[in-house]
């Protein structure tokens, strides 16, 4: 076991909670900081007319929420973009009313850069700074480690990329995939995500000392793409506009806890990587079928104008039955 | 919780015998062999993360108990299976050794097994059948639920260190089965009072070679016979370079996300097909109903560490977090394993 044996036990109503805020192992200089703190009374308007309480991470760069957490924020959480390369640090700044963390999901630190509580700690009454290495260019997302069905159910994750280093060869501005992966003109990050709003009432420690607060049954209402009602708003607010002639690379991401399948309206995608690594080989597609947490970086090149319907399916994970979709387009002229 | 004798010999005879380390261990042949292996079809009940008492079927190493999963069985192509499998309970069962892709018919059958009676298998397996594979009882859709579920592993011949013939490497002796299951305590109650099957399935426990996880300060945390994070026929525990291929298996009605830290996996095969190509994954999607993945973790140092490192501890978790649960709540109790890096 890691760094907390015989930890454990409770915080007020938390239980098996590890909290701490150490100093960061062989802390150094960063190319690239984050500063993060957390909100935990957000909301999401749906296009039903209902709000969902939202929590999330503020970059308290920005002078978002400092750190106390009870107010609101952007959802998702705001970006993290690194160079390949780079050492990043990621501060996280939590009061002592809550736990959290910040996994880098599919980043692969020491473990007490790793943000997984029972192996290093969760973070309270103060800051920890998370320590890495931007090894390799792609599509990653960072998410709360603490209490994590609840916690990324509310909305505790952003994106992250990683870019690949410039080729001196390109002429400046050029933006790829990774190194020597595929030029793009145009950029989307589609998360895609599942809300039951039953899960949206609960306390951040809720039922991690026992009691049956329903955490093992997610029977979601909503299905969003980055942050916006599929139901319709997503339809325009994340569609992708980009010309005959251009290139898109979506950065497709599974934010969800059941399986989705993604259908681009009939067009072909190549996929070029996955989980933040190069296939060896493109994949050509017209849909995906992903897990949780996967992500998929998909290059389209439309040849003819349209508007392309972009459907994804949220799929029940015992009965395999599709619960809901969210869609969005790509509009090609 | 009733102990299991995880210590015993995993596939009678020659040259399979599970270790105390949980791994899989395997030294190849020149020559065929009979691999002999008895099964009892029994039933008992453990206990849940949350104290709940729940039943379960299971093909035991013992006419008494509960062996979940069974205890494997490992061997070579050439090699003949001969499994013996004694039906101690009042409903007739069976035991099947399902195909090995998608679709394929059963590799072998006992037919079924009367309530007291005897059923055989035996099976020479023809070179081209290397791979993982599950062995269940199907006489119900449900029955694989309460634990009549198992893995063989078929190596190719002559070799320690390949999944199939040319597949990428793992270190002689590094391979293990991550046996998933879901666990509905109605359907189990149904099961053991006769009463009506239920018509939908709501799982409350989620398992990884029969066992939940138990952080620490829980109680039984550290307990190999108990805590799934330390259970060394689940625990991936090795040094930089100890590639170990990781035989998944989805015995259960979930699918689920298989997520590890540290390292991505290297993919070889989905559903018991080869992949095209290899591609690296931290996240894998396993089917449920007898969904299946082999991939090699290849315990390669931490690659974004900063300073770099080479130990550490770290999870396997499924990223469906509905299955880091138990009875609703206690998130870090359900399907999870560690990672070490020594």
């Amino acid at each position: 076991m890691g760094m907390n044996d015989g930890g454990g036990g409770g915080m007020g109503q938390a239980c098996y909670v590890y909290p701490g805020t150490p100093a960061t192992p062989g802390r150094v200089t960063p190319d690239v900081s984050f500063s993060r703190g957390i909100y935990m009374n957000g909301s999401m308007l749906m296009d039903d007319g209902r709000s969902v309480t939202i929590w999330g991470f503020t970059d308290l760069a920005a002078g978002g929420g400092g750190g106390m957490g009870g107010g609101g924020g952007a959802f998702p959480s705001p970006a993290i973009r690194v160079t390949e390369g780079q050492i990043v640090h990621t501060s996280l700044t939590v009061n002592m009313m809550w736990m959290h963390t910040i996994h880098h999901h599919g980043i692969e630190p020491s473990m007490e850069n790793d943000g997984v509580g029972h192996f290093s700690h969760d973070v309270t009454g103060g800051t920890y700074t998370y320590q890495w290495k931007a090894s390799n260019a792609g599509t990653y997302f960072y998410h709360c480690h603490t209490n994590t069905p609840l916690h990324a159910e509310m909305g505790m994750y952003g994106g992250l990329i990683i870019d690949p280093k410039p080729l001196a060869t390109d002429p400046v501005g050029t933006k790829r995939a990774f190194k020597n992966g595929p030029i793009y003109d145009v950029e989307a990050i589609w998360a895609c995500d599942e809300i039951d709003p039953a899960w949206h009432t609960l306390d951040w420690a809720a039922a991690t000392c026992g009691g049956d607060a329903g955490l093992n049954n997610l029977n979601p209402k909503y299905f969003i793409i980055t942050g916006v009602d599929g139901a319709n708003s997503a339809l325009t607010a994340m569609a992708v506009n980009m010309r005959v002639g251009q290139t898109a690379l979506v950065r497709y991401i599974c934010a969800g806890f059941h399986p989705q399948k993604i259908d681009f309206g009939g067009l072909t995608v190549s996929v070029v990587a996955s989980d933040g690594r190069p296939l060896p080989a493109a994949w050509s597609t017209k849909s995906i079928e992903a897990s949780s947490a996967e992500r998929y970086d998909c290059i389209i090149k439309p040849t003819t104008t349209g508007s392309y319907t972009v459907t994804v399916q949220f799929i029940h994970w015992i009965t395999g039955k599709v619960m809901g979709t969210a869609r969005t387009r790509i509009n090609v002229t | 919780m009733d102990r299991r004798d995880f210590l015993k010999v995993g596939g009678a005879g020659l040259a399979t015998t599970m270790m105390g380390t949980g791994i899989l261990s395997w030294t190849p042949r020149a020559e065929a062999a009979t691999i002999s292996k008895t099964y009892y079809i029994n039933d008992g009940t453990r206990t849940m993360p949350d104290g709940v008492s729940v039943y379960f079927k299971s093909f035991g190493d013992s006419p008494s108990a509960l062996s979940l999963p069974a205890s494997h069985i490992i061997c070579q192509e050439g090699d003949t299976l001969s499994i013996t499998v004694i039906n101690r309970l009042l409903k007739t069962h069976n035991f099947v050794i399902g195909g090995l892709k998608a679709g394929d018919p059963p590799l072998a059958s006992t037919g079924n097994i009367a309530s007291g009676a005897t059923g055989k298998i035996t099976y020479t397996i023809p070179a081209g059948k290397a791979g993982s594979y599950m062995f269940y009882d199907n006489v119900t859709s449900y029955n694989r639920f309460l634990g009549l579920h198992g893995g063989l592993a078929i190596m190719p011949s002559g070799s320690s260190t390949t999944l199939y013939a040319g597949s990428p490497t793992f270190k002689a002796n590094k391979q293990l089965f991550w046996i998933l299951n879901d666990i509905d305590p109605a359907l189990h109650n149904a099961v053991r009072l006769n009463t009506t099957i239920p018509s939908t399935f709501t799982p409350r426990y989620f398992t990884i070679n029969g066992l939940s996880s138990r952080p620490p300060g829980a109680t039984s945390h550290g307990e190999p016979l108990i805590d799934a994070l330390y259970d060394p026929r689940s625990k991936l525990s090795g040094s930089v370079g100890d590639r170990t291929l990781l035989r998944m298996l989805n015995a259960g009605m979930c699918s689920h996300s298989v997520h590890t830290h540290a390292n991505h996996m290297e993919w070889l095969t989905n559903n018991g097909t080869v992949r095209p190509s290899v591609w690296k994954k931290d996240s894998l999607y396993l089917r449920n109903n007898l969904g299946k993945i082999d991939a090699i973790f290849p315990f390669a140092p931490p690659p974004d560490a900063y300073p770099p490192v080479t130990t550490g501890h770290f999870p396997m978790h499924l990223h469906d977090e509905m299955s880091q649960t138990a009875g609703g709540g206690l998130y870090q109790f359900g399907a999870m394993t560690e990672i070490e890096f020594h």
